[in-house]
């Protein structure tokens, strides 16, 4: 009655081992099997690769890309980078190797991301990008699918202005491998500079696009420019990040915080005034329409190859009427 | 009886390991075990057999692909084999989808209806190709023919091999130097920051000193070489660190950790630098010799030599020693300094090295690149055996455990297992590892009575 021999013991860990592995794989796709019925049920695998799904923004694109998919006989593979570009391309290839029908990317980073895209290229996987665009002219993309980031940048330009009176000091807190906030950033200063504003940009600083890393820069520029007047966050996480930094600072009567995004928790912060305004993104609008790029490409119809969505600016006056907090009022 | 059950201890000892990655290669070989369908001039030809063997009336066919290396090789196949056959006339859609439509319903219009359409496999998918009949009416009577399906395991596709080969590169590079670096007893932490640091200095080379988009092979191979020798130097650092300062090598790598990362950053001024020629990615994604993918030449090389080093060397040696008893060691005339300064050195420049094929996978150098990648080296590095109190590893053994790492990563993705329950299942796959690796070495934790049982049984007679 020795302890058990050790092969034994080998095969029963690597067996709970896979076990464990199974009982986790979800049904994303259908369960390979050795029929061909599992070809019959769906027409198809769209593989889905976002920036991080820890953002609700991006969450909301994949789960309403699964559900308008879901809804036309097509399965959603949904993963995700997390920030990492190696990671995103090294998704792009299994897909490549699954052999998907089509490939729909918000990139980690919009240079890097052009390697996986000729990849995809070269296998005849149609190849769109939502929300974030790639930056290099040489890959081919059916689609590019995206809020009007620019004008939303100019939309936060003449927040700012109408908030600080048209004066005053201002930072951003930025994203800049990303080629939307790119072009949000770009669309600010444009605007400024167009209207001749005497409103001064004291600078960009990189907060990552999270809440924490947010909170760290936002102390920092409060520590180098006491007189702030006011910061522009490229998203909501961001925003929530800064205005815990200012809170902490006993400034929010001194700082006015313009978000973007429009997401529940950063509209929340604008009905209790926390932030001031956002251009609201549509998440929901940009997976559908994705979803309807691709139908109408594999229907042989021709896809216009930048598709902008509107955004408008949402204030707390918006957010007072909005069922979605009025609701809650309701006895 | 004993003989035999030492036979079978030792075998496991040895070879457990590589069993483990079988097994996992055989489950997931399994587990997506799909239908799949012949492309490129394999497809056509297999097509055209069917065309021939049983729809010989078929005089006039039109052959349709998708964009892409497989369809154009389809394309190219079918045209040929009908051009060369007398009697039947042909003609070639090679396009996207909007393409195809337009030129089908020219055909409709026109009159001059084909008796058959061959197709690839992803052309017949599209909705107006697959109901042909109510979409463009005057086509009603042609068949349809696509590439028969058969069953094969997506996990074992060449492409996915190479998948994998590509997955691992980076790590199974850096985790030669690690290996080294955990025998002395050490730990190397700022591998991760030494890739980014490393991808970022080769690309700015590239773009301010060997003329960017322009730059020559030669420029290119001498930025990337001088962006190794740095990091070596950074290791060189860490390693006098250690040696001359006694501090701990934790210490000294997490230190130097952030200092690379943030130079890395500095250098980069936050962006990622793509001012790169395309034959940059020759390294990283180039396949020269006979079609192996110059990643896994390289690799094959490295841990040629890595493992000579280790086993045939008295450089070998001397690692082992100073990792077994870095005193003894000293008092028997081994350089203990020398050895690891050279560890240390060895595993900054294998992570620069890292950090220029990444560079070269990507195509640009970002100083967000590597993150968390010393964890997973370390856990390459452990997976395979290697036991963090040092004195002991095998060099192949840890290409074996980047291997499972990397197989267990892509194998969850084809099935695909949801991202964040793969990084639990990574972590507990990883602990799962070391224990068996424990037990192999020690047997499991013994109760009092199986103690004393045993004692017993050892010190009785032989039945």
């Amino acid at each position: 009655m020795a302890g058990l021999p050790q092969p034994l013991v080998t095969i029963v860990l690597t067996a709970s081992m896979f076990l464990a592995v199974t009982g986790c794989a979800k049904d994303d796709s259908p369960v390979p099997g050795p029929a061909a019925t599992a070809t019959s049920t769906t027409k198809g695998v769209i593989g889905l690769s976002v920036l991080t799904l820890t953002n609700p923004f991006f969450k909301v694109i994949a789960d309403t890309v699964k559900a308008e998919a879901a809804k036309q006989g097509y399965d959603v593979l949904i993963t995700s980078g997390e920030f990492d570009p190696a990671k995103q391309q090294d998704q792009v290839q299994e897909f490549i190797v699954k052999k998907v029908s089509a490939i729909v990317l918000t990139p980690c980073d919009s240079k890097s991301i052009s390697t996986a895209i000729k990849q995809a290229n070269q296998a005849g996987i149609p190849v769109f990008t939502a929300d974030i665009a790639c930056l290099d002219p040489d890959v081919k993309v059916v689609s590019h699918i995206a809020t009007d980031n620019y004008n939303g940048g100019c939309l936060v330009a003449q927040a700012m202005m109408e908030a600080l009176g048209n004066q005053g000091k201002v930072a951003i807190i930025d994203l800049p491998e990303i080629e939307s906030v790119i072009l949000r950033t770009r669309g600010f200063r444009d605007e400024l500079k167009q209207a001749n504003s005497p409103i001064e940009v004291v600078g960009a600083w990189p907060g990552k696009g999270s809440k924490d890393e947010s909170f760290k820069v936002a102390q920092e520029i409060l520590q180098a420019h006491p007189d702030l007047n006011g910061i522009f966050a490229i998203n909501d996480p961001t925003a929530l990040g800064a205005y815990a930094a200012v809170e902490i600072a006993g400034k929010t009567k001194q700082i006015v915080i313009v978000g973007f995004d429009g997401q529940p928790e950063g509209k929340k912060a604008i009905l209790e005034g926390k932030i001031y305004a956002d251009p609201v993104q549509f998440p929901e609008r940009i997976g559908q329409t994705t979803v309807q790029a691709i139908l109408q490409y594999f229907n042989g119809e021709k896809v216009a190859p930048e598709i902008l969505i509107p955004t408008a600016l949402y204030y707390q006056k918006d957010a007072e009427k909005d069922p979605l907090f009025t609701d809650v009022a309701q006895p | 009886m004993s003989w035999k059950n030492s036979y079978f201890r030792r075998f496991f000892a040895d070879y457990g390991i590589v069993f483990v990655l079988l097994l996992l290669c055989a489950f997931f070989s399994m587990a997506t075990l799909k239908e799949q369908h012949p492309a490129g001039a394999q497809g056509a030809s297999a097509l055209w057999g069917t065309l021939r063997q049983q729809h010989r009336e078929a005089q006039d066919i039109l052959i349709i692909a998708n964009v892409g290396r497989d369809g154009q090789a389809f394309a190219d196949t079918l045209s040929r084999a009908a051009r060369n056959h007398a009697g039947i006339t042909s003609q070639t859609l090679t396009g996207e989808p909007f393409f195809v439509r337009d030129a089908l319903e020219d055909l409709a219009q026109s009159g001059r209806s084909p008796q058959a359409i061959l197709a690839t496999r992803e052309a017949a998918q599209w909705p107006f190709l697959k109901n042909l009949a109510a979409e463009l009416p005057s086509l009603d009577k042609v068949t349809l023919l696509s590439p028969q399906s058969y069953l094969w395991p997506d996990f074992l596709k060449r492409s996915n091999l190479m998948a994998i080969a590509d997955r691992i590169v980076v790590i199974a590079l850096i985790a030669i130097g690690m290996t080294m670096v955990i025998i002395t007893g050490g730990i190397d932490l700022s591998v991760g920051s030494l890739i980014a640091f490393s991808a970022v200095l080769a690309t700015v080379f590239i773009r301010d000193f060997a003329g960017a988009e322009d730059a020559s092979g030669l420029g290119m191979t001498v930025a990337c070489l001088a962006a190794i020798a740095l990091a070596g130097c950074v290791g060189v650092f860490s390693g006098v660190m250690v040696t001359y300062f006694l501090i701990p090598p934790f210490i000294v790598t997490l230190a130097m950790m952030l200092v690379a990362n943030g130079l890395a950053f500095i250098v980069a001024a936050g962006q990622s630098v793509y001012q790169v020629p395309d034959s940059l990615i020759w390294l990283g994604r180039g396949a020269s010799l006979l079609g192996i993918p110059n990643t896994v030449v390289l690799m094959a090389l490295l841990y040629t030599i890595a493992h000579i080093i280790m086993t045939r060397t008295t450089l070998g040696r001397y690692i082992y020693a100073v990792g077994g008893n870095q005193e003894a060691a000293r008092l028997s005339g081994v350089p203990v300094k020398r050895i690891l300064i050279f560890v240390y050195a060895a595993c900054a420049a294998l992570a620069g090295l890292g950090g220029v094929v990444q560079a070269s996978q990507l195509k640009s150098g970002a100083p967000t690149y590597g993150v968390m990648y010393e964890l997973y080296v370390i856990a390459a590095v452990v997976v395979g055996g290697t036991s963090l109190t040092g004195g002991q590893g095998k060099i192949l053994a840890t290409l074996v455990g980047a291997f499972i790492i990397a197989v267990i990563q892509n194998g969850m993705n084809l099935i695909g297992v949801e991202s964040y329950t793969q990084k639990v299942v990574l972590g507990l796959v990883i602990l799962a590892a070391v224990l068996l690796d424990m037990l192999k070495k020690r047997g499991l934790p013994l109760s009092r009575f199986a103690r004393r049982t045993r004692a017993r049984q050892d010190t009785a007679p032989d039945q």
